[in-house]
């Protein structure tokens, strides 16, 4: 066991249509922002050049796809714990999150539900996750499906 | 735009020779590294996800076999890197070598399916298609075209990992703003 690494898990039985996911603020320093493209080795100058960034028509330099994805990820992951599978996540991304902004990510069980899958039944759960930002823009809307471990196997 | 200033070589050209292109399928085309834990943790502590999957060897070897990558990473395993020797110039994505007439992007949508968990080890090949783009259209930022792709990851042994669809806003910002 890892210091500060969280293991619960959560079981496909346990899981109620319209609970809330637990609410997850992050402040975006520049310093986060740089780490994008140090990161996932994208170096679209939207993520490092503020000058760039204005000459697009925005305050400054703002998070890429991928840093919206992983906080997507990371809401429904951690609501779901380690064992949770990503099986498809739809993202429209409504207005930026520029450095010096604040994500604030919430979420909600819209809907739960079994699929056959090759060998076994697949038990999944879908979420509803939205991204805001300090001022209470929607920056980023989600649907995420979600597999988790039944009891039942 | 240049290469120098978009780290992209974005082509200009018109809506027609945009149309002519769609339904264009790359060749596939392969990871410059193989799914690696350095990569992973990285960009787990940029996002401050502290899933056991990412960071504890032991439990992701029992549950997945191996260190799992955060789904997020999935385009980072395509990316080419940016110099050579020799002086060779990597190939950029498909979506960012559309001829149109706007000179930044900036990406609006993306929904992705996942097939099998990426793992450390695992080595990546994507396909990308063009699959539409749409006719002029203006927005808050100024005025251009949404280019829409399509992009197959498959392992190293064949096995079909994700599809994703991406659309991003190609356009010329208007004056005045910024």
């Amino acid at each position: 066991m890892i210091p500060g690494v969280s293991y619960d898990q959560r079981w496909w039985e346990h899981v109620e249509q319209g609970a809330a996911l637990p609410r997850v603020e992050d402040e975006i320093s520049y310093r986060r922002v740089i780490m994008n493209p140090a990161t996932t080795w994208d170096y679209f100058p939207g993520h490092h050049d503020p000058d760039y960034a204005r000459s697009q028509g925005q305050p400054t330099i703002y998070i890429h796809t991928m840093h919206f994805l992983g906080f997507v990820d990371r809401l429904a992951t951690e609501w779901g714990g380690p064992r949770t599978f990503i099986a498809r996540r739809r993202v429209s991304l409504r207005h930026p999150i520029f450095a010096g902004d604040t994500m604030v990510g919430e979420g909600r069980v819209v809907r739960k539900y079994t699929e056959d899958g090759e060998r076994r039944a697949r038990h999944l759960v879908e979420l509803e996750v939205t991204v805001t930002n300090q001022h209470g823009e929607l920056c980023c809307l989600a649907t995420v499906t979600v597999e988790l471990p039944a009891r039942g196997g | 735009m240049d290469i120098e200033a978009t780290g992209y070589d974005i082509p200009v050209g018109t809506y027609e020779d945009a149309k002519a292109m769609v339904g264009t399928t790359t060749p596939v085309r392969v990871g410059e590294v193989d799914v690696n834990v350095p990569m992973i943790r990285h960009y787990a502590a940029m996002v401050r996800d502290g899933n056991a999957s990412y960071w504890d060897d032991d439990f992701a070897e029992e549950h997945w076999g191996g260190v799992l990558a955060p789904p997020g990473m999935l385009m980072t395993w395509l990316i080419p890197i940016e110099w050579r020797p020799g002086g060779e110039a990597p190939v950029p994505l498909l979506t960012a070598r559309v001829p149109l007439p706007g000179d930044t992007l900036i990406n609006v949508s993306h929904d992705a399916e996942f097939f099998a968990p990426i793992r450390v080890g695992d080595h990546l090949g994507v396909v990308e298609e063009l699959v539409d783009v749409s006719e002029e259209k203006r927005t808050s930022l100024g005025v251009g075209h949404f280019v829409t792709t399509v992009s197959t990851y498959r392992r190293q042994d064949g096995q079909l990992v994700a599809r994703t669809t991406n659309v991003l806003y190609r356009f010329t910002a208007e004056e005045g703003q910024g």
